[in-house]
C-alpha cells in the first residue's frame, strides 16, 4: 500500500500542498480529482520522488518509501515524456533498460503492448509521428511494461476518444486485478466516477474528501425526495428535517436529525398517503462541488 | 532492478547519446562534407604544389641569349616554372604571336632595359624573367668592370635565423596550431550546444522524470558526457586522420614526422577539455525550462569557448606561456606551444595535471547543478537558485 501521509510542497510563498494524507491501496483505482492548480501534479511529483518534499512523508509497505521502491514504480508525467526524434520500440526498449530490463524482455514486452495498442507496424517510426492518442498509448506502455509494483499516472485519459478510455482501462484493470495499487489524477469526473473505486479530492492543496464513493456520499448531506398524495406542504411542520423544496405532492429534503425520518414515515403513512421515499443518490460533481465549495 | 543494473546505467544512457548522433542524417552528413572538404582541400593544394607551368618566350633573334639565359634560370628560380625560348624573324611576328595566343611572352630590350610584352598580366612568369635578366645583366656588368657578380653582391645577403624552431616549422606551427584551434572551436561549439539541446529537450518533454525515477540523475549525466566526447573524439580523429593522410600527398609530407607528438597532445587535452566544458554545457541545458531559454543560459560557456579560440593566435611571448597552463585555455595553447618547438616535458604534463584537476571541478560543480535544476520545470533557473536549491 502506498501511504501518503501530511505531505506539503511551499514555492516561495505559496503552498502548493498543503498536509495531504491519503492511501492507494492494492487492487483497487484511486482517482485523484481536483481543479487546475489543485497541487495533483505536485503530489504525484513528490511520491515519485522528482520533486523535494517541504514536509510529511511518503510510505511503502509500511516503511519510509526508498529510490529502490520508486524504481519498480510505472510512472506517467503529465507531459507526454517521449523523445520526439526517436522510433517507438526503440525508446520503449531503452526506457525498459533503464528500468533494470534486459533488452530482449524490453523487446517482448513492448511489442506486446503495441500489439495490443494496434501500434505493432509502426514501432520503427519515430514518436514525433504518431498522433498525440496514440503517443499516449506508448507512454502509457512505458510506464507498465516491467509489471510495476505501482501506478502513477498523471492525466493517463486525457485527450483519448472514448473506445481508448475503454482499452487504457482495461490495460489499468488488468494491473489492479493482479494487487497493484494504482493512482491516477484526471478532471474528467464522469469518468473518474465510472472507473475509480476510490476518490482522492484535493482543493486548494488539501485533501477535502477522500474514500469510496459511499464513504463520500455518507459524508456530504444526503437528500431525500418524499411523494404523496395531495399537497406535500406539511413536512415543513416535522422537527429535525430541512426542507429544500416543495412542489405540489413533492418535497425534497434533508435529514437533520438522525432518526427524523421515522418520524416523517409515520406521518406520512398515518395520513394515507406515501408513495415513494427515497435517497437521491448525488452525482460526483454534486459531491466535488460541494466539497470543493 | 538489482544494483548491478544500475551501477552501468550510465553506459545504457551514452550509448543511447551514440546511436542517436550515428542515426541522425544531419550528422552523417555534416561529418561527409567535413572529410569531404579537408581531403578536396589537401588535394587541391597537392596539385597547385606540384603543377608546373611551361611558357613560351619569344625574342629577336638577335636577342636569343637572354631567352636562353631565362630559359636556364627559370626552373632553378622557380621550380613550378618553365621556359621555354624560341626566336622570331621580326617585332610583328613577335607581337602577333603574342596576341594570337602562341606565345605568352616576348622579351625585347627597349632603351636602356627590357620589356615583357604578355597579352594580359602573367604574373608568375614576370617574376622569373625579371629575376633572371637581373641576374644576367648584373653577371655581364660585373664581368665587363673585371670582376664577378658573386663578388659585388659579397656581403649583402640577410639570412633568416629563428631563435625557436626554424622558419618552416614557425610557419607549419602558425597553420597547424589555427587548424587545431579551429577544431577545438568547432566540436566545443556544435557538441557544447547539442547536450545542452538534449539536456533541455528531455527536460521539456518531462521524459527526464521517468529517467530520473529509473536510474540516479548522476548516471544521466555521466552517460551523456561519456556518449558525446567519445563521438567527439572520434570525429576529431577522423578529421586528424584525413588531414595527416591527406599531407602525406602533399609537399608538406616532410612535415609529417614533427606533427605526430603535437597532434598526440592535442588529441589528449582536447579530450580533457571536453569533458570539463560537457559538463557545463550540461548545466546550461538544465538551466533552461524551454529549448529558447537556451540562449541566454549557454551565453558565457559561448564566450568561453570562443575566448579559448581567439586565444589560440593573439597570444604571444609571456601571455601565451602562461595560456598555455590555464584550463581551459591550456587545451590549444599547449599543443600550439609544443609544435613550436623547446617546450620541456613536465610543462605539458603540469598543464595536463591542471586540466585534469579543472574537469574534476567543474564534473562536481556541473553534477550539483544539474542535478538540482533539472527537476525543476518552469522558466529558467538561476546558477544560484540550482546552487542553493533543496532536493
Amino acid at each position: 500500500m502506498l501511504e501518503v501521509r501530511e505531505l506539503t510542497r511551499t514555492f516561495g510563498d505559496l503552498r502548493a500542498v498543503d498536509g495531504v494524507t491519503f492511501d492507494v491501496r492494492p487492487g483497487m483505482m484511486t482517482g485523484f480529482v481536483g481543479g487546475n492548480g489543485a497541487g495533483k501534479t505536485t503530489t504525484m511529483r513528490m511520491i515519485m520522488g522528482v520533486l523535494g518534499i517541504t514536509s510529511g512523508e511518503v510510505r511503502w509497505d509500511g516503511r519510509p518509501i526508498t529510490m529502490v521502491d520508486r524504481r519498480r514504480f510505472g510512472y506517467m508525467p503529465e507531459e507526454r515524456g517521449l523523445y520526439p526524434k526517436q522510433p517507438v520500440l526503440d525508446q520503449l526498449i531503452y526506457l525498459g533498460q533503464l528500468g533494470g530490463m534486459t533488452a530482449a524482455s524490453a523487446r517482448a514486452a513492448a511489442m506486446e503492448h503495441l500489439e495490443r495498442f494496434g501500434l505493432a507496424d509502426r514501432a520503427k517510426e519515430h514518436v514525433e509521428k504518431l498522433s498525440l492518442g496514440n503517443q499516449q498509448r506508448v507512454q502509457i506502455t512505458a510506464a507498465v511494461m516491467r509489471q510495476p509494483i505501482c501506478l502513477i499516472l498523471d492525466e493517463p485519459f486525457s485527450g483519448l476518444d472514448p473506445l481508448a478510455v475503454d482499452s487504457m482501462a482495461d490495460l489499468l484493470r488488468q494491473h489492479t486485478s493482479r494487487g497493484v495499487p494504482v493512482l491516477f489524477s484526471s478532471h474528467q469526473l464522469d469518468l473518474v466516477d465510472r472507473l475509480c473505486d476510490r476518490l482522492v479530492i484535493l482543493n486548494k492543496g488539501r485533501v477535502v474528501g477522500a474514500g469510496t464513493r459511499e464513504e463520500l456520499e455518507s459524508t456530504g448531506t444526503v437528500r431525500h425526495r418524499l411523494t404523496v398524495n395531495g399537497d406535500a406542504g406539511w413536512v415543513r411542520d416535522l422537527p429535525g428535517i430541512h426542507v429544500v423544496d416543495v412542489e405540489g405532492p413533492t418535497a425534497l429534503l434533508e435529514i437533520i436529525q438522525p432518526g427524523a425520518e421515522q418520524q416523517l414515515l409515520r406521518t406520512a403513512v398515518s395520513r394515507g398517503e406515501l408513495r415513494e421515499f427515497t435517497p437521491i443518490r448525488p452525482t460526483l460533481s454534486e459531491i466535488y462541488r460541494e466539497v470543493t465549495q | 532492478m538489482n544494483a548491478h543494473k544500475m551501477s552501468n546505467a550510465w553506459a545504457l544512457v551514452a550509448r543511447r547519446e551514440i546511436l542517436v548522433k550515428l542515426t541522425n542524417k544531419a550528422f552523417i552528413i555534416g561529418t561527409v562534407i567535413t572529410v569531404v572538404l579537408i581531403g578536396g582541400f589537401l588535394g587541391w593544394t597537392a596539385y597547385t604544389e606540384e603543377r608546373t607551368s611551361t611558357y613560351d618566350l619569344v625574342t629577336l633573334s638577335e636577342e636569343a641569349e637572354m631567352g636562353q639565359a631565362v630559359a636556364a634560370a627559370a626552373p632553378v628560380l622557380d621550380d613550378s616554372v618553365i621556359v621555354e625560348a624560341r626566336t622570331v624573324p621580326d617585332d610583328d611576328t613577335a607581337r602577333a604571336a603574342v596576341a594570337d595566343g602562341e606565345a605568352d611572352g616576348y622579351l625585347h630590350r627597349s632603351g636602356a632595359g627590357w620589356v615583357l610584352t604578355t597579352e594580359t598580366d602573367e604574373g608568375e612568369l614576370l617574376r622569373v624573367v625579371q629575376q633572371a635578366v637581373r641576374a644576367a645583366v648584373i653577371d655581364q656588368q660585373a664581368r665587363d668592370l673585371g670582376t664577378t657578380a658573386a663578388e659585388l653582391e659579397a656581403g649583402s645577403v640577410v639570412s633568416p635565423e629563428f631563435l625557436v624552431g626554424d622558419a618552416e616549422q614557425a610557419g607549419l606551427a602558425q597553420g597547424v596550431g589555427f587548424v587545431m584551434a579551429l577544431l577545438f572551436f568547432m566540436a566545443a561549439l556544435m557538441y557544447g550546444m547539442q547536450i545542452a539541446n538534449s539536456v533541455v529537450e528531455e527536460k521539456q518533454s518531462r521524459i527526464v522524470e521517468i529517467i530520473a525515477t529509473s536510474i540516479p540523475v548522476r548516471h544521466l549525466l555521466a552517460g551523456k558526457v561519456i556518449g558525446n566526447t567519445v563521438m567527439a573524439i572520434l570525429q576529431i580523429v577522423l578529421y586528424v586522420g584525413v588531414g595527416l593522410i591527406g599531407l602525406s600527398f602533399t609537399p608538406y609530407s616532410s612535415f609529417l614526422p614533427a606533427l605526430g607528438a603535437p597532434v598526440a597532445w592535442f588529441l589528449v587535452f582536447f579530450a580533457a577539455g571536453f569533458i570539463a566544458l560537457a559538463c557545463l554545457w550540461a548545466v546550461a541545458g538544465s538551466l533552461a525550462s524551454r529549448v529558447e531559454d537556451l540562449q541566454s543560459t549557454s551565453a558565457p560557456l559561448t564566450y568561453l569557448v570562443m575566448g579559448v579560440y581567439f586565444a589560440g593566435f593573439l597570444l604571444s611571448g609571456t601571455a601565451k606561456v602562461i595560456a598555455s597552463f590555464i584550463p581551459p585555455l591550456s587545451a590549444v595553447m599547449m599543443p600550439i606551444r609544443i609544435l613550436e618547438g623547446d617546450v620541456p616535458l613536465w610543462q605539458p604534463i603540469l598543464a595536463l595535471v591542471l586540466m585534469l584537476l579543472f574537469a574534476a571541478v567543474t564534473i562536481v560543480i556541473g553534477e550539483r547543478l544539474y542535478r538540482r535544476s533539472l527537476l525543476q520545470s518552469g522558466g529558467r533557473v538561476s546558477l544560484k537558485q540550482a546552487w542553493s536549491t533543496t532536493e
